[in-house]
């Protein structure tokens, strides 16, 4: 909707939601927070919500919060999942670069080829949470996490879809 | 950090390269505290307790609601069939009452022969009491969260049981609620023995909700399907003779088991002081009781 005028239901004196700017890294944050919902599972097979959210957010756009945010987001998803200090951090800001050498490369983009960067990057971060299990001791065989991978690749769309009508909104498109 | 080319402007320039370097030194303080919390898992537990701190609370409040829900469910499905039932648990009442007696003797011969070997009963107390209120639901290691913390007393390193038998240790407490090592962690290794003959076993998590458990001898296996698997208190963590799981298929040298305690129907989690301090504070940090 490049174009309001176009849609033919324009909204007079519409505008973006006031603090835009801080609204993707404000849903990131938020995502890191269901982490706290009262899911008792035996079968760790949910995605990494506050990544996925990351990633969706990072793919829909090139510059949703400026670059080192995503050290400190990253802390905030560690600090609230569990996971070993440092990990998010060094993945989040690590993908960060990735997607903009990657915005180099591509020719073009369209919704393939953003879900196949989403389902590496998301089968990335499940693989390494398996090798940082390994190490502190909790050699899971590998095959217990595929179906983790997959439902995360699988939810991903959706994540991206809500992410999309977010930024619509905090726009005031 | 967005266009690959940000034309003549110096500003912009500069921009995009500070940007750059700004990310570098994320990666590089991530890969820097990463490696600070496998090899030292002690130096971040302050900061882990207060995170727990705020989304512990939280859990538990939607824990209340979600088992109310599910109790109005389930407490109407209890009226389906419920003569049957009714006279199925008279049965099994009758029998168990026989059993009680049974046991209450064994136990008080038991105490009389402790007594006179002049064995010391250890304390057992209970240090805090809790509600399993989350988990780790999108990870490859298997935690919970229960809902009480340093405020009741609870330490890093204490055991934590249920009614129905072992859950696992704490390993990161705040003030208001702690996260829990289960048994069914990859990293849990839980000396134990059958219930049945007292053959000396190993249990530890498989990651998916099970236990694999393995004989300390190797030759015949010795498990059955059905087998209980009860704690031996070698260690000095766990307390002895808390029941852990069942066997429920077998494989080439050992067994899979499922926690009699299930976190996902746990109504209470008890934290245990451990069963001798000496003999826990005696070995060093156990490298893999982290994450």
């Amino acid at each position: 909707m490049a174009r309001p005028v176009l849609t033919g239901r324009q909204r007079i004196g519409r505008d973006a939601v006031p603090y835009a700017a801080f609204v993707p890294a404000a849903t990131v944050v938020f995502a890191s927070l269901l982490s706290a919902l009262p899911i008792i599972s035996t079968s760790g097979w949910f995605p990494d919500f506050g990544y996925l959210v990351f990633i969706s957010w990072r793919l829909l756009r090139a510059d949703p919060w400026p670059a080192w945010w995503a050290a400190p987001l990253g802390l905030v998803n560690d600090l609230f999942t569990g996971y070993p200090i440092g990990f998010s951090i060094a993945l989040w800001s690590a993908t960060m670069l990735a997607l903009d050498l990657i915005d180099r490369r591509t020719m073009w983009r369209d919704y393939w080829i953003e879900w196949i960067l989403a389902a590496v990057l998301l089968a990335l971060d499940q693989w390494l949470q398996w090798r940082m299990a390994a190490i502190v001791g909790a050699r899971v065989p590998f095959t217990k996490i595929l179906p983790a991978i997959g439902i995360s690749i699988c939810v991903f769309p959706l994540s991206a879809w809500v992410v999309s009508r977010i930024d619509v909104w905090r726009l005031g498109r | 950090m967005a266009t690959a080319r940000p034309g003549w402007s110096r500003r912009a320039q500069y921009g995009l390269f500070f940007s750059f370097l700004a990310v570098m030194a994320g990666i590089i303080v991530g890969v820097v505290l990463l490696t600070l919390s496998l090899v030292a898992p002690k130096t971040f537990n302050s900061i882990r307790g207060a995170a727990l701190d705020v989304t512990g609370p939280v859990a538990g409040a939607l824990h209340e609601v979600v088992a109310t829900a599910e109790g109005v469910l389930t407490g109407a499905g209890n009226y389906w069939d419920a003569a049957r039932q009714n006279a199925e648990l008279k049965h099994e009442r009758t029998a168990m009452l026989r059993r009680m007696v049974e046991a209450k003797a064994i136990f008080l011969e038991n105490q009389q022969l402790k007594a006179t070997l002049q064995l010391r009963e250890h304390e057992r107390g209970t240090i805090a009491v809790g509600r399993i209120v989350g988990s780790s639901f999108n990870s490859p290691r298997r935690f919970a969260i229960i809902s009480t913390g340093t405020q009741d007393g609870v330490r890093i390193g204490m055991p934590v049981r249920s009614p129905d038998g072992l859950v696992g240790r704490v390993i990161d407490a705040g003030a208001l609620a702690s996260r829990v090592l289960l048994v069914s962690d990859h990293a849990n290794i839980v000396p134990a023995r059958l219930l049945r003959g007292g053959i000396p076993v190993i249990a530890q998590g498989r990651g998916d909700g099970t236990i694999d458990v393995r004989p300390l001898e190797v030759g015949r296996n010795p498990f059955k399907r059905g087998d209980i698997i009860i704690t031996s208190g070698t260690g000095g963590l766990y307390p002895p003779l808390v029941p852990i799981a069942r066997v429920v298929k077998l494989d080439d040298d050992g067994a899979v088991a499922l926690p009699l305690a299930d976190p996902a129907n746990t109504s209470f989690a008890i934290v245990e002081p451990p069963f001798e301090p000496a003999a826990v504070a005696a070995e060093s940090a156990p490298p893999a009781d982290s994450p």
